[in-house]
């Protein structure tokens, strides 16, 4: 699990870094989106997968239920906050881009003055 | 009653935030209501900084968990005298900075969310000073970079769009890196709060903690901390942005939000990770902790800083891309001493590098923000400022260009100014390090220094020699210098005298605040993390 996990944040982020090298701005904010959501990835897994107590899961401790293996809810709280300022600064950055576009009348980072 | 106060500066900015929104409609209000808020501000922070550090009778620090959750669980606001002092430095260009924006910044450009954003850049600013928790930080270096993405692409055209894009994508970059960093720290320690990090890495053992990663993830922190303060090699932002962003905002970027990066480091390196020792040895380094690690890093950084920014300088030709030059010098100046604090061992050469770096950012959150606003104010008034277009402003202008003059003295280090003590500080924690510990590298720091105050006095003096001497060109002929402008210009010129004059108070402010961020233990008892015993 955490071996896939390192795999898929790795290739988030190179691809991430690939995008945001590239000299079609639409790739560029692609590239934002990708790296911020590689971090989240990052965030989400640190927290883990651990054997689930009555303690950690309260809601089942009164059905007397089997507690199966559970996450941490923090990072997933944490992870809210991150996805929220991510979708913000990407929504900023395909404005300005849509700017760009007017104002150079191209998309080519290269063939701005 | 003091633990409440903590958190007074937040609450006024929110509250001002909310204000401006809800007086969009009635332009002159809501400027004036922008004023109110930064003096409301500066007010609230004198307030703080008084009952919890200054008083002859103030604890020293003080702690408010926000919502009544205890730390580690809720978020802790720390007052402690690094953050007053540096509070005390955001307020000062803070109302200064939003005065002039209303001075400044044309009237229908006030009325696109200036002031509101102004202020949620105040707050950004405020949260990360404040808060005692690792994400929280995070989110307060959103906050307040959200403000500036927006500031720096305020005034249409390619090239400030241009200049927004980068600065948002190196930020972008910089924030993932931050969250990897802070990922880790909690996978590591399983803890955010600053304080309970601190205490589980300094006894690993009794935590279960194993702090080897400790000194990786630091470096993670350090990447987005130095972009913030705009270092070597992490700079290439601050010319564009600088150049872009509406001049008083700039003032705000360059005295305000670099001093943000710097506090992080400090903070972070020597408050959270001044306990901790990781293994035999790291890499390439002697030493074994997060410090040993920092010194040799952002020594080399520093230097670089200096001398990039100081022959970048040299040659621009406007007055504002000199000083955003200059400003990657300065504040490399603040990054020697805090390198050379971290290369000391604990002890009186440490304390003395950390005020050394705290009296010299007050310098330059006093001198550059004033040469920002005089730049401002001569482009009001002659519409240009471009060195070529420039000269003869010394007698068009005399109450200007003398608070230009002293700004720029005291950037090159004139006593009896402010920016005398910052590099006498400066050398003097290099010198001693010398002399404690003679070597090659020990030399190289005082001679970089060296010459970045050379390179100082050059561009200081060739923005001095081509605007204001020579004959007065046609632009500045017809100049017409707002007073009001002036006043402002020549209040934070008398604040550079005074601090000055009246250095002692300000250094033992200064001192105190190094001692608080070298009191570890004293930060962990203060917000006192009990209950993460269990966790």
């Amino acid at each position: 699990m955490s071996v896939a996990l390192a795999f898929v944040v790795g290739g988030l982020f190179g691809l991430g870094t690939f995008l945001l090298l590239r000299r079609d701005l639409v790739r560029v904010v692609w590239g934002v989106a990708v790296v911020s959501q590689a971090a989240n990835v990052y965030l989400i897994s640190m927290g883990g997968v651990a054997p689930g107590t009555h303690d950690s899961v309260p809601v089942l401790a009164g059905h007397g239920e089997p507690v199966p293996e559970t996450t941490d809810p923090l990072v997933q709280a944490l992870v809210l906050t991150a996805i929220v300022i991510s979708f913000g600064t990407t929504a900023f950055a395909l404005a300005l881009t849509y700017r760009a576009y007017e104002e150079n009348e191209t998309m080519d980072v290269q063939e701005w003055q | 009653m003091t633990d409440q106060l903590v958190a007074a500066p937040m609450l006024v900015v929110l509250t001002t935030i909310v204000a401006l929104l809800g007086l969009r409609r009635w332009p002159r209000v809501q400027r004036s209501a922008s004023v109110g808020g930064g003096l409301a501000y500066a007010l609230a922070v004198g307030a703080v900084a008084w009952s919890v550090v200054l008083a002859p009778d103030a604890p020293g620090a003080a702690a408010y968990q926000v919502g009544g959750w205890v730390a580690p669980f809720g978020v802790t606001l720390v007052v402690d005298a690094l953050s007053a002092f540096m509070l005390a430095i955001a307020a000062a260009v803070g109302l200064s900075a939003a005065v002039f924006s209303v001075l400044y910044v044309d009237r229908a450009n006030q009325r696109v969310f200036y002031h509101v954003l102004f202020h949620c850049l105040l707050l950004g600013v405020t949260g990360a000073f404040l808060t005692g928790d690792l994400f929280n930080l995070f989110v307060w270096f959103e906050v307040m970079l959200l403000a500036s993405y927006v500031f720096v692409a305020f005034y249409g055209g390619p090239e400030h769009t241009a200049a927004g894009f980068r600065y948002l994508v190196l930020n972008v970059v910089g924030s993932a890196l931050l969250l990897l960093s802070v990922g880790g720290l909690y996978a590591v320690t399983g803890t955010l709060n600053m304080a309970d990090v601190s205490r589980r890495m300094a006894a690993p053992g009794a935590y279960g903690v194993d702090p080897a990663p400790a000194v990786g993830l630091a470096a993670l922190a350090l990447v987005t901390f130095g972009l913030k303060a705009g270092l070597v090699p992490f700079q290439f932002w601050v010319p564009g942005a600088y150049r872009s962003a509406p001049l008083p905002v700039t003032a705000m970027l360059a005295g305000v939000t670099k001093k943000v990066g710097m506090y992080a480091i400090v903070r972070v390196y020597f408050t959270v990770f001044g306990g901790a020792t990781v293994g035999p040895s790291i890499a390439g380094v002697a030493g074994s902790s997060p410090l040993s690690f920092l010194a040799p890093v952002l020594l080399a950084m520093g230097i670089a800083s200096i001398l990039v920014g100081g022959v970048g300088a040299v040659v621009r030709d406007t007055i504002e891309e000199t000083l955003a030059y200059s400003s990657v010098a300065q504040i490399g100046f603040v990054a020697v001493p805090v390198g050379l604090a971290a290369a000391a061992p604990p002890g009186s050469l440490r304390r003395l590098g950390l005020a050394a770096a705290l009296v010299y950012a007050l310098h330059h959150a006093l001198a550059k923000p004033l040469l920002f606003l005089a730049t401002a104010a001569i482009r009001s008034a002659t519409g240009t400022n471009r060195l070529a277009d420039l000269g003869g402003l010394g007698g068009r202008a005399p109450v200007l260009s003398a608070c230009f003059f002293l700004a720029s003295l005291s950037l090159v280090g004139i006593p009896p100014l402010t920016g005398f003590f910052g590099k006498f500080l400066v050398f003097d924690a290099a010198a001693r390090r010398f002399a404690t510990a003679p070597g090659p590298l020990g030399a190289i720091v005082l001679i970089a220094l060296l010459a970045g105050a050379v390179l100082t006095i050059l561009y200081t003096t060739r923005i001095w020699t081509a605007s204001f001497w020579g004959e007065r060109t046609p632009a500045v002929e017809d100049a017409g210098v707002d007073p009001r402008q002036t006043a402002v210009l020549a209040a934070l010129a008398l604040a550079i005298v005074g601090v000055g004059i009246w250095f002692d108070p300000v250094f033992e402010f200064a001192g105190a605040a190094a001692d608080a961020a070298l009191d570890r233990e004293g930060y962990v008892d203060l917000v006192a993390p009990t209950g993460g015993e269990d966790a």
